[in-house]
């Protein structure tokens, strides 16, 4: 629903600033999805006279008008005080007031300049509604009462500035779908007073017209009320009412009209007026129409006020005539019976519907208007004539006449006050701060809720109060009749704690974050990984044996051993410093049971000793010997092999997302050549490498007899979290373009390594290099000594066009001319 | 030339039935509706007729191909389908399959992690701290007297310099509350150490994971809520538990944690021992003295702490007899547990 700040303002003193407000609104439950700022016109935009208006020859719309501007100073005028304007708008006439925005005036939109339209001068433009900003309506310009004086401001009669808030009214609250209803959720939030329109005093009825009413379906319409009448002049409604109409997103149509809109936007009630001369009577010959509320007949038809005909299948409540439905009821009138300028008496009704028959209705016909949307939202029909006298009393000021009887006023079964029992302690349970009796008393009041005395707690609505007493846990109220959503106790309570505000519930229990989640996780993926990649994991003691340490051909001398005073054996007599050599023990045990094709790895502390104390860090190791995969009868085994444990270890590495580069390495239990470390920014984060053969003798395992390479793989866990620490997965956003392939083989000396080769080729575009793959490699008698054949994959790819063939062999070419000239590269 | 229309027609579909394969249907297809078909050469010569007799002629033109090409499609789809079913081989469906790579878990990290999980799942954080400990953390602070026997070279591991090794994961619970304000729900796992010489039941490394609690309003009941609610995760829904009165230096009261036998359900067994129920674990409200020693005010926050030990688990969990079998680190042991943990 969309409101206006100036109109709000009738009924609620506010704050002034605009924000405040609109986070006010939001914190009372009545969320702000949009709001507008209408920013006041410049003083030089001012009401004018166009005095004339012509045609400007070999044009079909321009009119060159003489628009007298009273005493504004304006260089360019004329003796007459007239200036000259060119208007494009088919509705530009002479003798018209209009909104003339001066050469120099800054709109919303556009600055204003002398202009030359087809060869002819404009000194400024006649403004539309949507050049001042206030709606979108750009049909023609505005037209302003003929009595505004020459001069007016314009921000005076436009009440500029303004805003325009546009609310999400939750479904359950049918009371705030009129401007009445939300200033009083704001009156109780800002504690401060409603302005409530004075109850309308009503002239005694002097008119002679009568009407039949009928109500024939109760149950569907609780209460139906019309009111005759007579000796209206129908006209254009006079420009407040028209410009609050605007505001809120209305169409201005006449004055009954108007007012009815507007009386539905202030009290959310709404209203409908038929013609009285339309209406027709059930019997032939009778004195006076009819109103029969009733269900269609199947089959009915009726031409609404959108001019589309529906044909009624028998469900639908209609308000009829004698003869047929004049209105679908509760959601749009009909055609033939609605008010026109030549209409001179009128019935207003003022009614309630069953929610759920509107909702069906309006569901099933695809309509959907401000009254069925109200409707659907449960109003109460205590207050149909109440809202009946507002809209009468405003027609009688607007567009005289006199009233024709009393009102009519079908309510056969009136709505039953009903209680509701609220327990202050209640509160503090269920939103965790206390309030006072009298801050309750004082919200539920503002809200219309009676206070009634205190007594013991009932559930629910009730419809007697129980006997009060002054020591009573709970506060008895009446619940006022629109509030058709407030049926237990927890129902009120959010009414209060919607008030007082949910800035005001407390957090008690802060997140306590002593778990550090990100090592925690990391751990367990390095562990995951190895699972993966086909390792068992052990777990050993922390316990050790110096002598271990100088199997692997370390000094234990310059180890930093914890040592134990108590230790059980030699064999436990120091905290372990490396993973290895029980991951040696574990394999050696596993060879002597039979096991072939072994790979095994540990996470866990080791223990050092430093200067200040001692440090824990927590290590990786895996070791490996055998087959790549599980022996199966369709495939040859194919043994492990550094290649294998470089994609095992970067595998890793890239699962935490960390770069890293490989360096030589060594290691006093590793081949040299076969044996390399991973740096990331010079942190040692791992290493893989051969075991030496003499070193597994000492843990009895025989190589040659075993006939398995024995590879190793070490890792420093800790740094890994460290360095994987606050990386952040984003997206990448596919490219629309399609990548395109190309090989290349070519023989390359010996000494000239693939990483050398692949950043040389990658250097020359890595934009459009997306892949680099190595698919074969080989060496033959037909190739000549010292060079090795090698076949390329690429896939090239543009994020922003559609590679061409051309810039494909570009590219290609230019890969071919790098590696021959600066590589010596043959290609094949 | 309606002749030779038909004749030609009767031709192509016995041409067309003949088709073997997907060349031989091209082959057809130009020789009976191509450039130079006699169908072809037919349309060029519609002029030859009468103007009256084109139009009609026209149609059986038209029919005719269409004919030939229903007749070809039909064919095709049939050569075809007939490939497709030719693809199908029978299988021995007895022989193996291939093996997966993948490794597996030690049991006493399965057991760890479904630990974890459970009282993750619970809302609790997990916190870990060092091995190699002092003896404020390990017995000062948790109201252990200075005389009192577990603080002996037979019970404790001592390192040169003065630390020892943790006897349990309580030190982390101190070092937890040194530092982070109530409330407080962690478990704390890791490694302990006492000089127990291995046996089926005891090793000198095993595996414990303590839980505390430390708020307002905390109370044995929280205490009972907490252990069955793991009980029944951990091992099933219709597994009780119990409390049972005990002695801890850093608890009172203090208990022991028992749950309902799962191998005989109750009734008693070997397992049990005839008794029903299995010893979990140790439990209590925590001691003043140690909420005092960490500067925790006693008299606003009270808290309850319990240990289970990991390995006692994964043992009456997977029927495992010798607790020197899990640091064996046999393959033919541990490949048992492949499946267990994702
Ligand atoms: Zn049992």
């Amino acid at each position: 629903m969309k409101i206006a700040l100036s109109w709000l303002k009738n009924y609620i003193d506010l704050p002034e600033n605009i924000d405040e407000l609109a986070e006010l609104l939001t914190f009372a439950g009545i969320e702000v999805e949009a709001l507008t700022r209408l920013e006041a016109v410049p003083k030089s935009v001012i009401a004018a006279k166009v005095v004339s208006a012509e045609r400007v020859p070999k044009t079909d719309h321009l009119q060159l008008c003489r628009v007298d501007i009273g005493s504004y100073d304006y260089p360019e005028k004329a003796e007459d005080n007239t200036i000259q304007v060119i208007c494009g708008a088919a509705n530009c006439h002479s003798g018209m007031m209009a909104v003339l925005a001066l050469p120099g005036s800054k709109l919303a939109e556009m600055d204003i300049k002398v202009a030359k339209i087809r060869g002819v001068v404009s000194h400024g433009m006649l403004c539309s509604e949507r050049e001042l900003g206030i709606s979108e309506n750009h049909a023609g310009i505005i037209e302003l009462p003929a009595q505004t004086p020459i001069g007016a401001d314009i921000n005076e009669l436009y009440e500029l500035p303004d805003a325009i808030f546009e609310l999400e009214i939750t479904p359950n609250r049918s009371d705030l779908l009129g401007y009445k209803g939300i200033a009083r959720d704001l009156a109780a939030k800002l504690a401060r007073t409603l302005k409530e329109p004075a109850t309308p005093e009503l002239p005694v009825a002097t008119g002679d017209l009568k009407l039949g009413l009928y109500n024939e379906e109760p149950g569907l319409c609780p209460r139906y009320t019309a009111r005759i009448i007579q000796g209206v002049k129908i006209a254009q409604s006079p420009l407040w009412l028209k410009l609050k109409l605007i505001k809120s997103g209305l169409r201005p149509i006449n004055n009954v009209v108007d007012i009815t809109n507007f009386v539905m936007y202030e009290t959310g009630q709404p209203l409908h007026a038929f013609d009285f001369k339309l209406l027709t009577s059930r019997e032939a010959g009778a004195a006076h129409p009819d109103i029969v509320v009733r269900k269609a007949y199947p089959q009915e038809e009726i031409v609404a006020l959108d001019g589309k005909n529906y044909i009624l299948d028998g469900d639908e409540l209609v308000i009829a005539d004698g003869k047929k439905a004049s209105a679908i009821a509760g959601v749009m009138g009909s055609e033939y019976s609605g008010i026109t300028f030549e209409t001179r008496n009128i019935v207003l009704e003022s009614a309630t519907f069953f929610p759920g028959s509107v909702r069906k209705t309006s569901y099933k016909h695809k309509i959907s208007t401000d009254s069925s949307y109200r409707f659907e939202r449960h109003l109460s029909a205590e207050y149909a004539d109440k809202v009946s006298a507002r809209a009468t009393e405003l027609i009688l000021k607007l567009a005289g006449g006199e009233l024709a009887g009393e009102l009519y006023d079908s309510y056969p079964q009136p709505e039953v006050r009903k209680y509701i029992s609220v327990r202050p302690a209640r509160f503090e349970l269920l939103i965790g701060y206390t309030l006072s009796d009298t801050e309750i008393k004082d919200y539920l009041q503002k809200l219309d809720f009676e206070y009634k005395g205190k007594g013991r707690h009932q559930k629910g609505l009730v419809e007697s109060l129980p006997a009060l007493e002054d020591k009573g846990e709970a506060h008895y109220y009446a619940v006022p009749a629109y509030r058709k959503d407030i049926s237990r106790e927890a129902d009120v309570l959010e009414e209060l704690a919607r008030l007082s505000g949910y800035d005001k519930v407390p957090q008690i229990t802060l997140p306590q974050q002593i778990m550090d989640r990100h090592a925690y996780y990391a751990k367990r993926k390095a562990m995951q990984h190895l699972v993966a990649w086909g390792a068992y994991e052990t777990l050993n003691y922390s316990f050790s044996d110096p002598k271990q340490m100088q199997k692997l051909g370390f000094e234990p001398e310059t180890l930093p051993f914890m040592k134990l005073i108590n230790p059980q054996s030699q064999l436990h007599s120091v905290m372990r410093v490396s993973l290895v050599p029980q991951l040696l023990d574990n394999l050696a045990y596993n060879l002597n049971h039979g096991a072939r094709d072994i790979r095994l790895f540990e996470q866990g502390k080791v223990y050092l000793k430093t200067a200040e104390g001692h440090e824990e860090p927590t290590k990786l190791a895996a070791i490996f010997c055998g087959s790549r995969m599980p022996g199966h009868w369709q495939s040859k085994p194919q043994a492990i092999d550094f290649y294998w444990l470089k994609g095992c270890f970067e595998a890793l590495l890239a699962e935490y997302g960390i770069a890293t580069e490989i360096r030589s390495f060594q290691s006093p239990y590793q081949m040299d050549s076969e044996s390399f470390a991973y740096y990331a920014q010079d942190s040692f984060v791992g290493s893989i490498g051969r075991i030496k053969p003499a070193v597994l003798a000492k843990w009895d395992i025989d190589s040659s007899s075993l006939k398995q390479e024995v590879w190793l793989l070490e890792a420093e866990t800790d740094i890994l979290a460290e360095l994987s620490r606050n990386k952040e997965l984003k997206f990448q956003p596919l490219s629309r373009f399609p990548a395109v392939s190309r090989d290349l083989s070519f023989l390359a000396p010996e000494n000239i390594s693939f990483g050398e080769l692949k950043s040389a080729i990658l250097a020359l575009d890595s934009n459009l290099i997306q892949a680099i793959e190595l698919f074969d490699e080989y060496r033959s008698k037909q190739i000549a000594e010292g060079f090795r054949s090698l076949s390329l994959h690429f896939v090239l790819q543009d994020q922003e066009k559609t590679l061409t063939d051309e810039a494909v062999e570009h590219l290609m070419a230019r890969v071919q001319k790098t590696l021959i000239e600066k590589y010596e590269i043959k290609m094949r | 030339m309606q002749n030779q229309l038909a004749a030609m027609l009767q031709d192509a579909a016995l041409k067309i039935a003949a088709c073997q394969t997907a060349n031989d249907i091209l082959n057809t297809k130009a020789n009976y509706l191509g450039k130079k078909s006699l169908l072809n050469s037919l349309y060029s010569r519609m002029r030859e007729l009468e103007p009256s007799e084109r139009p009609a002629f026209g149609n059986l033109l038209n029919e005719a191909r269409q004919k030939i090409e229903a007749l070809l499609n039909e064919r095709n789809n049939a050569i075809k389908e007939k490939s497709w079913q030719a693809s199908s081989r029978s299988l021995d469906y007895t022989m193996p399959g291939v093996p997966g790579a993948r490794g597996g878990y030690h049991p006493l990290t399965i057991v760890k992690r479904e630990v974890d999980e459970v009282f993750l799942s619970l809302g609790f954080e997990i916190a870990e701290g060092p091995d190699i400990e002092d003896e404020f953390h390990n017995f000062d602070a948790l109201n252990t007297p200075a005389d009192h026997p577990s603080r002996n070279l037979a019970d404790t591991f001592y390192l040169e310099g003065g630390k020892l090794l943790r006897t349990q994961t309580s030190t982390v619970q101190i070092r937890v509350m040194e530092k982070h304000k109530p409330p407080i729900r962690i478990i704390s796992p890791g490694r302990c150490y006492r000089n127990d010489k291995p046996d089926p039941s005891h090793s000198p490394v095993f595996t414990q994971v303590e839980a505390l609690v430390v708020d307002k309003g905390i109370s044995m009941s929280d205490l009972k809520d907490t252990l069955q609610n793991f009980a029944v995760i951990m091992f099933g829904s219709q597994v009780k538990s119990r409390i049972r009165p005990h002695f801890f230096p850093f608890t009172e009261p203090s208990a022991e944690m028992d749950i309902s036998c799962m191998v005989c359900g109750g009734t008693g067994c070997r397992v049990c021992k005839q008794s029903g129920w299995l010893e979990l674990g140790g439990a209590g409200m925590v001691d003043p003295n140690v909420f005092d020693a960490v500067g925790i005010d006693s008299e606003l926050y009270t808290g309850f702490a319990f240990g289970l030990g990991i390995e006692r688990i994964a043992m009456l969990k997977y029927n495992i007899p010798d607790m020197r079998i899990l640091f064996e680190n046999d393959l033919r042991m541990l490949s048992q547990f492949r499946g267990e943990l994702q």
